[in-house]
């Protein structure tokens, strides 16, 4: 039996990428995302009457009421706000989930939580410029959002990496599918541990 | 168990929804859908306490992706708000039921490894 540190920093970081200080920052601005998403679909379903914006007036309500957006309600049945705040709430729940050693732990946890961050957050932001371009009206809400959307991004990559780098160790040293994959769902292998043992003492 | 616990509060959720949506009594389908999935969050993330079967809240996959499949495949946009309702918690229990349970903890397998107490 061997004891592993849950909190050791990790390949080239001087601290731990699942450490909570690393995760909580992320899981409330994820949190305060899906607030500001969840109200600009209120205003899409039509629950409030009208959505605030200091900046460009009433541009938030043409840019909510957009043909873009009706579009994107008819393929996906619910407002894209909604949509939206669906993400980022998936952004704060997979961030929240895991113990502080989850690079090695649980890295489909890891994964998921940066296709759901990183992708989609980088998507939705160009998506959200586009509106803006498009539609020829400017939405505040909606490029709050697409800023910390960036900052997420920015922010959970260094666990991402971690993550994927602990999975290409496995694969270097076994070059067997079946072990990446057992590593990839958070078992126990010989590889898995060695691998961990080497991203540990790349730590600066 | 956070995850065990949303699940469980999301099927009461479902569970009530009929009223709050008003879903016409002649719409047996949506009736049927939104209870059907109500009362299986609640068993499966119940379930998923008790040691045998705490693989339960993995078939919630299963549920959400049916309530997400019902909700926007039985009308065409714009869809009628317990429809919606569908979707949108169909898609949220999806995201809750890939939280392990005891989730802050490492997997049972590593806790046993490195001699971690529960």
């Amino acid at each position: 039996m061997r004891r592993l540190n849950l909190k050791t920093a990790v390949a080239r970081y001087d601290y731990n990428p699942s450490a909570w200080s690393q995760r909580v920052p992320i899981c409330i601005l994820a949190a305060v995302a899906t607030i500001i998403a969840a109200y600009m679909a209120l205003y899409q379903w039509r629950l409030v009457d009208s959505v605030w914006d200091p900046v460009f007036g009433d541009g938030t309500e043409t840019v909510l009421d957009s043909k873009v957006a009706q579009t994107m309600d008819r393929w996906i049945g619910i407002p894209d706000a909604a949509f939206g705040a669906i993400a980022y709430l998936g952004d704060a729940v997979l961030g929240m989930a895991g113990s502080t050693r989850r690079w090695q732990f649980r890295p489909w946890i890891v994964i998921l939580f940066g296709i759901d961050v990183i992708p989609l957050g980088i998507v939705s932001t160009v998506l959200v410029v586009l509106q803006g371009a498009v539609v020829g009206e400017w939405c505040f809400l909606c490029l709050v959002t697409a800023a910390i959307s960036l900052i997420l991004a920015y922010w959970a990559f260094d666990e991402v990496y971690v993550s994927l780098k602990y999975l290409y160790y496995v694969w270097k040293k076994t070059h067997r599918t079946a072990t990446v994959w057992d590593a990839f769902r958070g078992y126990v292998t010989e590889a898995g541990l060695a691998a961990g043992d080497e991203l540990v003492s790349e730590a600066r | 168990m956070w995850a065990r616990i949303v699940e469980c509060m999301l099927g009461i959720w479902m569970l009530i929804s009929p009223f709050i949506f008003r879903h016409p009594t002649s719409a047996t389908a949506m009736w049927a859908c939104d209870w059907i999935a109500g009362a299986c969050l609640i068993v499966f993330s119940l379930a998923s306490y008790w040691a045998p079967t705490r693989w339960g809240h993995w078939w919630l996959l299963l549920v959400g992706t049916a309530m997400l499949a019902f909700g926007r495949a039985s009308a065409s946009p714009p869809l009628h708000p317990g429809l919606q309702n569908d979707i949108f918690v169909g898609i949220c229990v999806i995201l809750i039921a890939l939280v392990p349970n005891c989730a802050s903890q490492p997997p049972q397998q590593w806790r046993e490894y490195c001699g971690l107490k529960e």
